[in-house]
């Protein structure tokens, strides 16, 4: 994922902050050290870079607890959780005494990863946060030594810190953080405290309960959809039937209503509830007048597959990667594989809708939403009203899923428009319809794949030709000749030795808006170049694990996985009667995986996934609960669009309105999933998205390892297949 | 009109349009946000709660419909997160993003009450939330650790 094309504020490299305010009586520490980042690569190859700053604030109540502010969003992947992970363990507390709270919109929050932008999305978080929390967990805690050291009036050294408490070495004395925080915050921050040794990290690599669970047991925890602000209205919108359209005039507000607003694409509905303004919007659907474009009727699907068999003919490509002579290779095998592999749109789907509350005054603006943008958020709003960035709040609230669909900024936008409109705060929440119907969905894609095989079913050359639509071109963050980087992610730097490679990129104008969705480009490129590999497999008569282990030799990293993975499934065991297994391999945001799928089933409509092997080597851990969790996820959300995503468009409209006929896994679906951690020692590697992209292929090979036959499009199940059975609801 | 509620062991008086969806009752009128609005077609279940211990979806339901009736909520559910499916969805790590959680929890409390020790497929019947965080596998877990005394 690349990061936002905005101008950042200028940060300050170095930054403390004191606050005696704090609540319950406690001490505000506030840390900005200077760290040596990574950069992001999707290879995960880390290199040395420029110092950048980031800060973490962490309180010490006079109850001894500790509360840690995390910069970064938690959408269910745990991250609040792991951070906090973090500075606890240089900090050394307890982690039952731990809570964690999203911190504000503030540069001193902002990813190292993405130059500072408050912003999660490219499984980055951890990455980009663990050495400069590392670093501000142990500064505090140093600096609760020295205060101790100050008050005994001996030396640091004769100190040591101990669950929350500092102890004066060889005697029975103690004073906890609780008391010492208001002298430790008087001393200097020091610049390169001591890190913990991993060997006797207490709490870095272990499956620590997460903070933020037991809130999502009782029903205390606050999303975005659940904020209530004094004096506040709601409000919902209705956006143009068609990708494009603008309102030219308002209808008379419907009974129910208390105000129409037009947005430009949407109009947004004001009401005394929520139920009130989901009843009006619906009531108003057919009396807005829409200047609908005469390209929306270009918007459909039949004719968006047309032009890319076009564009995967004639198309001019972008060359992303070459090496080698692979023409000439080509023409030299003894046999050449040409395969091309279809995909369709699909929608994000998070389980909560789009919403915001915003609060706009002459003079202020406050946003709660649940973001993973709060500095695009922060633009938005000064853009909106006029205001200095220093008067924007932004409270990033839990988020009901995230899957890179709350990146974007339309639903923020929407209700910082009408509150300013209306002059009170508003909560603006969209309807499940509008929320499928207007998606920043997955890019389509038409991929093309010729590979050469030599006698013995060595690969020779390699080619992929990707046509798509391009999510930064939408946004102008890149130009015309440039390569998306989103459009070819992973299927650049494959692991794997080919002989020659090239590997294209066709832009495809198609105006339906794309956007980020957990994993990008890789979820669709490792669709077409793992099936892809085992077809090159079959055509060889090698069997794929072999084939993958002969391709992957000199990798010692990646033929762990493949190994560890081949195991775990039991790869070398004939499955029970009727099914067969399938392995796809992905290496993404530095982690690699490798996953072996079980399956049963005669036809696609009667595929079934009994089971799924994972393994993944993420370098080092923080939480492997929550690196299983989002395995286990990472597959679940493959897996629902591999088996039955798909978004249709007919003339501009989008075909999915709701569950009903936007087919989702359920419990019935459920393969087992066993996951297993390697833990290299390689550069830490994410694992919010690295779980995606191998579920697609590896159960389209399991299939054909079964069947004989080849799926070669999404949804694996049928076009048919997006209808859910459950459905029985009468609802329009 | 006024509607009388109980909720959660309180008896609330409620000023609605009596077509007004349960759920939209609780969330915007009672302030009882736990409950969660998914999809307004009882598709996936975010709404779940309980009536006179069924579990049924909220988002559909008028709110006439739990009048005289026993209504259970999340927040209803335990004081201290002591109900034997909190503790064991707290043993089990199970949420994620937790949005769809109350509902699933309130299915699986419906389930129990019925069948104190489900299968698998009773499982899958009973408990069809959607969740897209992908936590099937530890409620399912969870249930089990449940039924078996956590």
């Amino acid at each position: 994922m690349t990061q936002p094309k905005l101008s950042a504020p200028s940060l300050k490299r170095r930054q403390f902050i004191v606050s005696t305010a704090a609540a319950g009586g406690g001490l505000l520490l506030g840390f900005g050290l200077p760290i040596v980042s990574r950069l992001a690569k999707a290879t995960g190859a880390a290199a040395a870079s420029t110092a950048t700053t980031v800060n973490t604030w962490i309180q010490i109540g006079t109850d001894e607890s500790i509360t840690i502010l995390v910069g970064a969003t938690d959408m269910g992947q745990g991250v609040l959780s792991g951070l906090a992970q973090i500075v606890a363990e240089e900090l050394m507390v307890d982690w039952s005494k731990v809570s964690a709270v999203e911190a504000p919109a503030n540069p001193v929050y902002g990813n190292p990863l993405f130059g500072g932008f408050q912003f999660t999305g490219g499984s980055t978080s951890v990455r980009g946060y663990y050495q400069p929390l590392r670093v501000a967990g142990a500064a505090a805690r140093d600096m609760l030594i020295g205060a101790a050291a100050q008050i005994w009036g001996v030396t640091p050294a004769a100190c040591t810190a101990l669950n929350g408490t500092v102890v004066r070495n060889g005697t029975a004395q103690v004073l906890t953080f609780g008391a010492l925080a208001p002298t430790a915050a008087t001393l200097p921050v020091p610049a390169n405290p001591a890190l913990t040794d991993p060997a006797n990290f207490r709490l870095i690599g272990k499956p620590v309960p997460r903070v933020d669970l037991p809130a999502k047991v009782d029903g205390s925890a606050i999303y975005g959809i659940d904020v209530r602000i004094p004096g506040m209205a709601y409000a919902t919108v209705v956006h143009c039937p068609s990708i494009g359209g603008t309102c030219t005039s308002l209808p008379q507000t419907p009974p129910g209503a208390t105000g129409l607003i037009n947005l430009g694409n949407a109009v947004a509905v004001v009401a005394d509830s929520t139920w009130a303004a989901f009843q009006a919007s619906r009531e108003l659907n057919g009396n807005i007048q829409w200047n609908i474009p005469a390209s929306a009727a270009a918007i459909n699907t039949p004719q968006i597959f047309s032009q890319a068999q076009q564009l995967m003919q004639a198309g001019t490509a972008l060359v992303a990667e070459a090496q080698g002579d692979v023409d000439a290779a080509l023409a030299a095998s003894a046999k050449v594989l040409d395969l091309t592999y279809d995909l369709p749109y699909v929608a994000h789907a998070t389980m909560e809708v789009m919403n915001c509350t915003a609060s706009v005054t002459p003079s202020s603006c406050e946003i709660w939403a649940p973001t993973q943008g709060q500095t695009s958020a922060v633009y938005t709003a000064a853009a909106i009203t006029g205001l200095s960035p220093a008067a924007i709040q932004v409270h990033t609230t839990m988020l009901g899923g995230g899957l890179g669909r709350k990146i974007e900024m339309d639903f923020i936008a929407q209700a910082i428009q009408v509150s300013k409109a209306i002059g009170k705060p508003i909560k603006l929440t969209w309807t499940r319809e509008e929320d499928f119907g207007n998606d920043q969905y997955r890019p389509m894609a038409l991929v093309r794949v010729r590979a050469g095989l030599d006698a013995s079913g060595n690969v020779t050359g390699w080619t992929f030709r990707n046509v798509s639509p391009s999510i930064l071109g939408q946004r102008g963050y890149i130009g015309p000749n440039d390569v998306d980087s989103q459009a070819i992610e992973g299927a650049d730097g494959l692991a794997y030795a080919f002989g020659a490679r090239r590997l294209d990129w066709v832009p495809h104008p198609a105006a339906v808006p794309v956007g980020f969705w957990r994993s990008v480009g890789n979820s669709i490129n490792s669709f077409a170049a793992e099936s892809a590999i085992d077809e090159l497999a079959l055509a060889a008569g090698i069997d794929p694990l072999n084939y993958r282990r002969n391709l992957l030799a000199n990798d010692a990293r990646s033929l762990a996985v493949l190994n560890a993975a081949a195991a775990l499934a039991g790869w070398s065991t004939a499955p029970p009667a009727g099914h067969a297994r399938g392995m796809a391999f992905w290496a993404s945001f530095g982690s690699i995986v490798c996953q072996i799928a079980e399956v049963s089933g005669t036809t696609p409509a009667t595929l079934r996934v009994n089971r799924v092997a994972c393994v993944i080597d993420c370098g080092s851990v923080v939480n492997p609960d929550s690196v299983v969790a989002q395995m286990q996820g990472g597959i679940v959300h493959g897996m629902t669009a591999a088996m039955w995503g798909k978004v249709t468009f007919t003339n501009g409209r989008a075909s999915a309105r709701n569950f009903n006929n936007y087919r989702m896994m359920r419990m019935r679906d459920m393969p087992q999933i066993d996951v297993q951690i390697i833990t290299s020692g390689a550069p830490l590697g994410g694992v919010g998205e690295a779980g995606v992209p191998p579920i697609a292929p590896a159960i389209a090979n399991a299939y054909a390892t079964l069947t004989g036959q080849r799926l070669r499009t999404l949804p694996l199940t049928g076009p048919q297949s997006v209808v859910d059975p459950i459905f029985t609801s009468g609802f329009e | 009109m006024i509607l009388s509620l109980n909720v959660n062991g309180i008896t609330h008086q409620v000023d609605v349009d009596p077509g007004t969806p349960m759920l939209w009752v609780l969330r915007d009128v009672l302030g009882l946000t736990g409950t969660k609005y998914g999809c307004g077609i009882e598709q996936c279940g975010a709404c779940t709660i309980l009536l006179d211990g069924e579990a049924e979806r909220s988002c559909d339901m008028d709110v006439t419909e739990g009048v005289g009736r026993t209504i259970v909520t999340i927040e209803g559910l335990s004081p201290d997160r002591s109900h034997p499916l909190q503790k064991a969805w707290l043993a089990e790590q199970v949420p994620q993003c937790g949005y769809c959680q109350s509902g699933m929890i309130m299915a699986a409390v419906a389930l129990l009450q019925q069948n104190p020790h489900p299968s698998d497929a009773d499982i899958n019947s009973a408990v069809d939330n959607i969740c897209a965080c992908g936590t099937y596998q530890r409620v399912r877990a969870a249930i089990h650790r449940a039924a078996n005394g956590g």
